[in-house]
């Protein structure tokens, strides 16, 4: 239970860390958002805990449930940034980032109220490869998704010359085209990865990797987007706007499978 | 006699027109040569540069030579009357005065501050000069412009104006770039504002700057002062594909980057984000070209837009530059307003002197018996009379006109010294 504890005073810290980014972002003051990343930092040393217990706790399936992928996901992603943040000038971006994990973090804890049993066909190591890659993939992809959205304001705020406010806060189009690359690229063998793995389990304990299930059809159809996306980028050489948009269409498809397959469609693939 | 100033400028004309003039009425001398000739101007100064073309002027008569003044503008910019009418400013007496006066301080500018207007109204006046078209009158206004000019550039921040709309160029290109550390600048053309936004650039980080001018020398020298590469002009294509940056700021009457050319450019260099900044009037760069993706245009007024939304401080130094062009010129109709009286003196001391001069020569007989220094002796004498006697009126007349009426003081001088 001390990991519960552990998780609860991170999710604390990144909700301040949340505040004061967004604060940060309405008094027009760069260095409360730098304050606020450090806050940030402390949040995801504190979340590592948890998540290690887990690990420890459950050698099975240590990120399967709702509460163990999305604590999971929100620590690949506070990790990523934070990494991103010591390379880059974008402070900033953490006002996006950080309400996510928040977001994320509570989902998780609600998660916690209703933790069921992993079905007997999901237990296994090639299962937990298979989940960890999906799930870092994925965190790969949020942050890419981020990067892309803030990126599209600030595309937008420097088109229609109105730079004087908010897109001074907002951080250059160029790291943030570069986060949104970097997140693409690595996420996309992570997840293919990921899928592989998945696939080759699937194969012997249902007998055959394709079984048309929703959301295995969802994320074929994210993969493929992201297939497009990282061919467009690596080999024609797309920057900016259009990958920074097909990269968020990507992750709503990602996020559809993900979530929202679960509540619309009957699956197999319920964790 | 009257001062009066007529001409176009970028807030009263369409560039079309202001170029159709500048070009049609020549360079040089060729202007002066047809403003003298025009009936009742005395002294005429012509200044043109790429957002004006004005004529400034002292006249006997300001309603004859305003008609001339007028045929001149309208026959060289084939201009309708509708156009002249809509696009022509006139000036007379204090008003003109005031317009050199604040063109010389750059406050009408396109981009108020800019250091470079002081410089082309000098080159006017020189000119002016050389044709022998200045006088008096030209000559005192003209050197009271530049001492204005002085004067607001250190009394007010005015001039810092300039140098932001070149920071908000840099903190833009920092915007879309984050660093400019190894970013490559491509500068097409010359002029101050450009020249100001690369030492910028360069102070910023940019370290890699390509220079390209019509006139391969120009580029040459600019690469040499800022360590830089000159290339051929007709290499904007391919530089088009490496550069990060791009200034561009010629005199060229049409654009010399199309959006075509930015967007071949865009595939060579594989979509890698690019800023353009144009600085020319007319533009350099097709407008188009701000529309494609991962390219982000700004014409020099763009970048005066960030400036204006920044502060507000630009607003107070402006009116106060605009108190001190007010003062000055008071100071200057306060001189010219004596101007009016001066003939009327000159007349008066005229006809003093012939007076002394013909009573002199009257009592030459019985003075040839007296000595040569007592001669002498009573000539200082007697001029020293007349002068004491003239000094009041004359001073008289001065104070009147320095405060505006004069005129009924003149004409009774005239008549009862019967002066023509």
């Amino acid at each position: 239970m001390a990991e519960l504890i552990f998780f609860r005073i991170a999710l604390g810290a990144y909700f301040v860390s949340a505040m004061g980014y967004i604060a940060s972002l309405l008094a027009g003051r760069v260095r409360v958002a730098r304050a606020s990343m450090w806050v940030f930092a402390l949040a995801f040393v504190l979340h590592t805990v948890p998540v290690v217990a887990r690990w420890m706790g459950a050698p099975s399936a240590p990120s399967a449930g709702v509460y163990g992928s999305l604590s999971f996901i929100a620590w690949v992603v506070s990790g990523l940034y934070l990494a991103f943040q010591t390379k880059t000038k974008t402070q900033t971006l953490g006002a996006f980032v950080s309400p996510t994990v928040v977001v994320m973090m509570i989902a998780a804890s609600a998660g916690l109220m209703d933790e069921h049993p992993i079905p007997f066909a999901l237990r296994g190591p090639l299962v937990t490869f298979h989940i960890v890659l999906q799930l870092t993939g994925g965190a790969f992809f949020a942050l890419a998704c981020l990067a892309g959205i803030v990126y599209l304001v600030q595309d937008r705020l420097i088109r229609g010359k109105k730079v004087a406010g908010f897109s001074r806060l907002l951080p250059p189009l160029q790291d943030l085209d570069r986060i949104n690359h970097l997140c693409t690229v690595w996420g996309f063998p992570l997840m293919t990865l990921g899928i592989i793995a998945g696939s080759i389990w699937a194969r012997s304990v249902w007998g055959s990797d394709w079984h048309w299930d929703p959301k295995q059809i969802f994320t074929a159809v994210s993969w493929v987007l992201y297939a497009v996306l990282v061919h467009q980028r690596v080999a024609i050489g797309w920057k900016g706007r259009k990958a920074a948009c097909l990269s968020i269409i990507a992750f709503a498809g990602l996020i559809f499978a993900f979530i929202g397959v679960n509540a619309l469609f009957v699956t197999m693939h319920r964790f | 006699m009257t001062i009066a100033l007529l001409g176009i400028n970028h807030r009263s004309a369409p560039l079309h027109i202001r170029e159709r003039l500048a070009i049609s009425c020549g360079e040089g001398g060729k202007p002066f040569e047809e403003l003298k000739k025009i009936s009742r101007i005395q002294e005429v100064l012509y200044l043109s540069t790429c957002n004006r073309v004005e004529v400034l002027v002292d006249m006997e008569d300001a309603d004859e030579g305003l008609e001339g003044l007028k045929k001149f503008i309208t026959a060289h910019g084939n201009l309708s009357f509708e156009e002249m009418e809509k696009c022509l400013y006139v000036y007379r007496g204090e008003e003109a005065v005031r317009h050199l006066f604040r063109v010389s301080s750059s406050l009408d500018s396109l981009v108020m501050g800019e250091p470079q207007i002081l410089g082309q109204v000098k080159d006017a006046y020189r000119l002016c000069v050389k044709q022998k078209a200045s006088g008096v009158i030209l000559n005192k206004l003209l050197h009271h412009a530049f001492r204005v000019a002085k004067r607001v550039r250190t009394e007010t921040s005015i001039a810092n104006n300039a140098v932001s709309v070149s920071f908000a160029a840099v903190e833009l290109a920092k915007k879309i770039f984050g660093t400019l550390q190894g970013k490559q600048v491509l500068l097409i053309g010359a002029g101050e504002m450009a020249e100001l936004a690369s030492r910028h650039l360069v102070d910023n980080g940019v370290n890699r700057m390509i220079f390209i001018n019509r006139t391969y020398e120009n580029a040459v020298r600019l690469a040499n002062d800022f360590q830089g590469t000159p290339v051929e002009f007709d290499l904007i294509d391919t530089q088009l594909g490496e550069a990060d940056i791009v200034i561009s700021s010629t005199g060229s009457l049409d654009c010399i980057i199309s959006a075509d050319m930015v967007e071949a450019a865009l595939r060579r260099r594989k979509n890698r984000l690019l800023f353009l900044i144009d600085l020319a009037v007319p533009r350099d760069i097709d407008p188009v070209a701000g529309d494609i993706d991962n390219v982000y245009l700004y014409n020099i007024d763009d970048l005066q837009g960030v400036v204006d939304q920044n502060t507000q401080g630009r607003l107070r130094e402006a009116r106060k530059a605009q108190s001190i062009v007010d003062e000055e010129v008071a100071k200057f109709s306060e001189w010219y307003a004596t101007l009016e009286v001066v003939p009327t003196i000159v007349d008066l001391k005229g006809k003093a002197e012939e007076i002394v001069k013909r009573e002199m020569e009257k009592s030459h007989g019985w003075m040839k018996n007296i000595e040569e220094e007592e001669r002498k002796n009573i000539e200082i004498l007697v001029n020293s009379i007349v002068n004491k006697i003239l000094h009041d009126p004359v001073v008289g007349l001065k104070k009147e006109s320095r405060n505006g009426g004069a005129d009924p003081y003149v004409a009774a001088v005239k008549k009862l010294f019967r002066l023509k």
